[in-house]
């Protein structure tokens, strides 16, 4: 090879070094050309800046809220759920570790799936709490907003765990408060939510034992009240409200990522 | 990002599935070149993947699998299209004045960026795609390949003819952008 014309470097590994792609064993040739050839060096500069101005570009559209029809089919189609339980044999039950985050699946460290003929007790329960306080015009609510950390506190202190009113500003409802409800054996705390229309929805928490016949992740209408409802590391979970199903589902996904998150934060 | 064992609860949606929705909008844009079509093409494509749930191999790249079933299912629909002659594909003509924008005009504070996205469309639909892939999505080439099922050889000359033509496009004096809204 003469070093006065040294053999150009092959468009494959020009396309590949701008991309962080090239082998290991031809970066150093390409390092070396580079040092002398000005025109190499500025097409290298043109693919990168390409790529980040292509990046800029597109990147808007991940951040498009998701249309209804495609959460409906990122849902398990109905004919497979029977299949889904078979399929979610033994193997899978074992309970996988989970990492808090947007991540995680929607079961908690219980990847058991139980399907109840009935409506469990937990949302029944939820639905009654919800339709009581909900249409309370006066007091709806034991605390205010206005003094959360109060609010915190103190169901903190009486559920035995660390609880905390998830901010559901983002899809439209904001904090009213919340109460002590009296349910079964387990006190259970209720953060009511208000939107614009003045409509209710309600998150209740309390203690609740995995694997006592109470289902893991449900959804259940009991007099017109929408309930969706779940079990995570020992804590039951319900929202509840008088809207739709699909906008329902909505605010659930806002309120456990929240949670997750929380949670993340409070192991660091 | 993986599948964690397949927790997906009957009746609500699969948490690793809505996180790859926004990826998969993206690439169905680009490839269809029509909002509307993309979303569609996006149903189908998580159809098909409950479908073919049990190839998944738990592990492995979720969003690799998912564009290969985008891309297959693409390629079918574009067959099926092209067997019925009164169709015409959007995608047989780069050109096409009714090639949509992946992204809204609002959406973007460069004008230039508006107008790269504009040049996109004039690409083929197979430069397209591999630019996407390499370019915005960042996938290595051995899984572009298998996502395209092309060689490699192939996804390189693709990526270079189509970074090509668009450093082209975009120097062209009073190029005939159609910017349509």
């Amino acid at each position: 090879m003469n070093p006065a014309h040294p053999t150009p470097i092959p468009d494959a590994d020009v396309h590949a070094y701008a991309d962080g792609q090239l082998a290991p064993d031809r970066l150093a040739r390409v390092e070396a050309a580079l040092a002398s050839d000005t025109g190499l060096a500025a097409r290298l500069a043109a693919i990168r800046a390409q790529n980040l101005a292509l990046r800029d570009a597109l990147d808007p559209v991940l951040a498009e809220p998701i249309p209804d029809q495609l959460l409906a089919a990122a849902t398990a189609p109905a004919s497979h759920a029977a299949g889904l339980r078979r399929w979610l044999a033994p193997a899978f039950a074992v309970a996988a570790t989970l990492v808090v985050g947007i991540a995680v699946g929607w079961f908690g460290r219980d990847a058991l799936i139980e399907r109840a003929g009935t409506p469990t007790t937990f949302a029944r329960q939820a639905a009654f709490a919800h339709a009581l306080y909900a249409a309370d015009v006066n007091r709806p609510v034991e605390v205010w907003a206005s003094e959360e950390k109060r609010l915190v506190t103190w169901l903190t202190k009486r559920l035995g765990f660390a609880v905390h009113a998830p901010d559901l500003n983002s899809v439209g409802y904001s904090l009213v408060g919340g109460r002590l409800v009296a349910g079964n054996e387990n006190p259970t705390a209720l953060f009511m939510y208000e939107n614009a229309d003045k409509q209710r929805l309600s998150l209740q928490v309390r203690k609740q034992a995995p694997g006592t016949g109470e289902t893991a992740f449900r959804y259940a209408v009991e007099n017109g009240v929408g309930v969706f409802y779940w079990i995570d590391d020992a804590c039951g979970y319900a929202i509840s409200g008088s809207v739709d199903r699909t906008q329902l589902l909505k605010i659930a996904h806002v309120v456990y990522g929240q949670l997750a998150a929380f949670e993340g934060a409070a192991t660091k | 990002m993986t599948l964690h064992a397949d927790t997906g609860a009957p009746g609500l949606p699969h948490p690793d599935l809505v996180a790859a929705i926004p990826r998969l909008r993206r690439y169905a844009r680009v490839l269809t070149g029509d909002a509307v079509r993309a979303d569609d093409l996006v149903q189908d494509t998580l159809a098909r993947a409950w479908e073919k749930r049990r190839l998944w191999r738990s592990g492995s790249d979720l969003r690799a699998w998912l564009f290969t079933i985008m891309h297959n299912v693409h390629v079918n629909q574009l067959a099926l299209a092209r067997r019925d002659a009164a169709n015409v594909s959007i995608d047989a003509d780069p050109g096409n004045p009714a090639w949509q924008l992946p992204v809204r005009a609002n959406q973007l504070d460069r004008v230039e960026l508006l107008e790269l996205v504009a040049l996109i469309g004039r690409l083929s639909p197979d430069q397209r795609e591999v630019l996407l892939l390499a370019a915005v999505e960042e996938l290595r080439y051995d899984e572009i390949a298998n996502v395209l099922a092309i060689p490699i050889g192939t996804v390189m000359s693709r990526l270079s003819r189509a970074r090509d033509k668009l450093r082209r496009l975009s120097v062209e004096p009073a190029s005939a952008l159609r910017v349509v809204k």
